[in-house]
């Protein structure tokens, strides 16, 4: 949890402990409805250390979200055990902040106040004091001439980026984030790597990105999980050590991500494959 | 520049089919088909509504029924909130009252009546009791109905930020089902209308629901539709007055397209 220590003017948030370890022990994830069981997850173990970027990447609907949603405490896992730093997670927390595919602002707020929602939880924080933190976050993600905006009179792009300045005025331990860029155009998606890559050296938070694009998995991890079709599990992990921040367009990034590819492309045919058999066994 | 102009031609258009209708009106009255106590003309009814006026009939009874609104309709709409976040919170409670308050919307603001005078007497709570139960039910479905259609990404949101089931309901929940929850109140606040001139009718010795009766009593049809227009001037300009700028900042934060009911 976060120190009471008193805020800071300039401080760029409220102050952060040590950014959080994630373990995953076996967990499992299955859904059953009235007309189907859906076996989404695992089981999968993994570690994620303190300030590490990791990406997950797997094909479409493999059950990444999922992964994220058991992380964020959303749902209880099936089977396993999640711990962050050794403690189990029993619900959603302000010390892992989730940023959705949406951004899930609140239209009842303006662009400020949606950025300073987090912030009330820490009792320490006068309404100025959450003001100036708020105000700064969104400095950071260059919005600062919105801040008495509405939600709805914003473009996609800058909705993500109020999104992910709600998120880090809280100081989270662990950003959970769920492709926040996928419904962004390139040029804006571009930009936010950078931002995010800078913000990542800069704070040293962990960071679990799920995604299924290659190219954003090799430009932004320190460690790529690469998952198999449904249900998921971790199928390769390829270590980047690519220097940061690294471009887009970086040729090494691109070779990277020629290889997360093609891994991602054999899953899909070996998926494919063993559902034939599968259906064939069924005949 | 030209919105304005919009709203002075709409304005215009208004008060030109109102005149119309009155003059429609007025000429029908004059081929005197009916006697004129069953169908009086507008003249007449513009002159006895100033008689009443004039006379200190008018005033007394205006704001005995905003003042009986007044009260019963924040007993209501108090309830409706309380009653409409615990059946949204609640799938138990939702399961138990839903389906008890649609049937209860079913009966007519009148249909109160009778019941609330077996047990309450000739006393002013029997009009609050009508007015209550004519409009708290239709505020608790709403307030519900907009609990239910919150997207579960913002409750999520709102969860990954820290915010604690305490404060769950009145910095999440209830702001986002704001839309739903204005409409029900507009809802409310006419069927309570509708609520307090029934329970007035029958048991008052003030009020607009009393002029009317007495208006029946006295064959005087000239006061009866004079009290009438004067029921709705004041709902619909309540209406605005209250509801309709309230919607509009909701529906401008929200960037709902705006609401195409003007005047």
């Amino acid at each position: 949890m976060t120190s009471a220590r008193p805020f800071v003017p300039g401080a760029e948030a409220v102050p952060t402990a040590a950014p959080a370890r994630i373990t995953m022990v076996g967990v499992t994830k299955t859904f059953v409805t009235p007309r189907a069981r859906v076996d989404a997850l695992g089981p999968v173990s993994l570690e994620v250390a303190e300030g590490e970027f990791v990406v997950l990447a797997g094909p479409s609907g493999c059950g990444k979200t999922t992964l994220l949603n058991l992380i964020a405490g959303f749902e209880p896992p099936s089977d396993g055990e999640i711990l962050v730093d050794g403690k189990p997670v029993t619900g959603p927390g302000p010390d892992r902040v989730m940023i959705f595919q949406e951004p899930a602002l609140f239209p009842w707020l303006n662009v400020l106040d949606n950025v300073a929602f987090g912030l009330r939880q820490h009792a320490h924080l006068s309404a100025a004091e959450r003001r100036a933190i708020a105000e700064h976050q969104l400095e950071l993600v260059h919005l600062e001439g919105f801040a008495r905006a509405f939600v709805h009179e914003l473009s996609g792009g800058m909705k993500q980026r109020a999104a992910l300045a709600r998120a880090l005025a809280t100081a989270p331990r662990a950003l959970l984030c769920d492709e926040p860029f996928g419904s962004l155009d390139a040029l804006t998606r571009e930009r936010l790597y950078a931002e995010i890559q800078e913000l990542h050296s800069r704070t040293r938070r962990t960071v679990l990105f799920v995604t299924h694009n290659t190219r954003e998995a090799a430009c932004l991890a320190d460690r790529v999980l690469v998952l198999t079709a449904r249900p998921a599990r971790i199928k390769r992990v390829i270590t980047v050590d690519l220097p940061r921040p690294r471009d887009f367009y970086d040729a090494r990034v691109s070779v990277l991500a020629g290889r997360i590819l093609a891994e991602l492309r054999s899953e899909i045919t070996e998926n494919r494959g063993r559902n034939d058999e599968r259906d064939q066994a069924g005949d | 520049m030209s919105e304005t102009k919009q709203a002075i031609r709409n304005i215009s258009v208004l008060a030109a089919f109102l005149a119309a209708v009155l003059l429609l009106w007025q000429a029908v009255s004059s081929l005197a088909l009916l006697p004129s106590y069953a169908f009086p003309s507008p003249v007449q009814v513009g002159g006895r509504l100033a008689e009443l006026a004039v006379d200190g009939s008018l005033w007394p009874s205006v704001r005995a029924s905003l003042v009986r609104m007044a009260l019963g309709f924040s007993v209501s709409a108090a309830l409706g909130l309380l009653l409409g976040l615990a059946m949204g919170m609640s799938e138990t409670v939702s399961t138990c009252l839903r389906s008890v308050f649609l049937g209860l919307q079913t009966l007519p603001s009148a249909a109160w009546v009778p019941i609330s005078l077996l047990v309450f007497g000739l006393s002013d709570t029997a009009i609050y009791f009508v007015i209550v139960m004519s409009s708290t039910t239709a505020m608790a479905i709403a307030t519900a109905d907009g609990i239910s259609h919150i997207p579960p990404v913002l409750l999520r949101a709102a969860q990954t930020l820290g915010t604690t089931r305490r404060a769950m309901s009145t910095r999440v929940v209830l702001p986002a089902a704001l839309p739903s929850i204005v409409t029900g109140i507009k809802l409310g606040w006419t069927l309570g209308w509708h609520g307090v001139v029934s329970a007035e009718l029958i048991k008052s010795s003030v009020g607009l629901g009393f002029l009317l009766h007495a208006g029946r009593e006295l064959n005087d049809a000239a006061q009866v539709i004079g009290v009438m227009l004067v029921t709705v001037f004041i709902g619909l300009t309540l209406d605005r007055l209250l509801f309709a700028a309230v919607e509009r900042r909701v529906r401008t934060r929200w960037g709902f397209a705006p609401a195409v009911t003007r005047a």
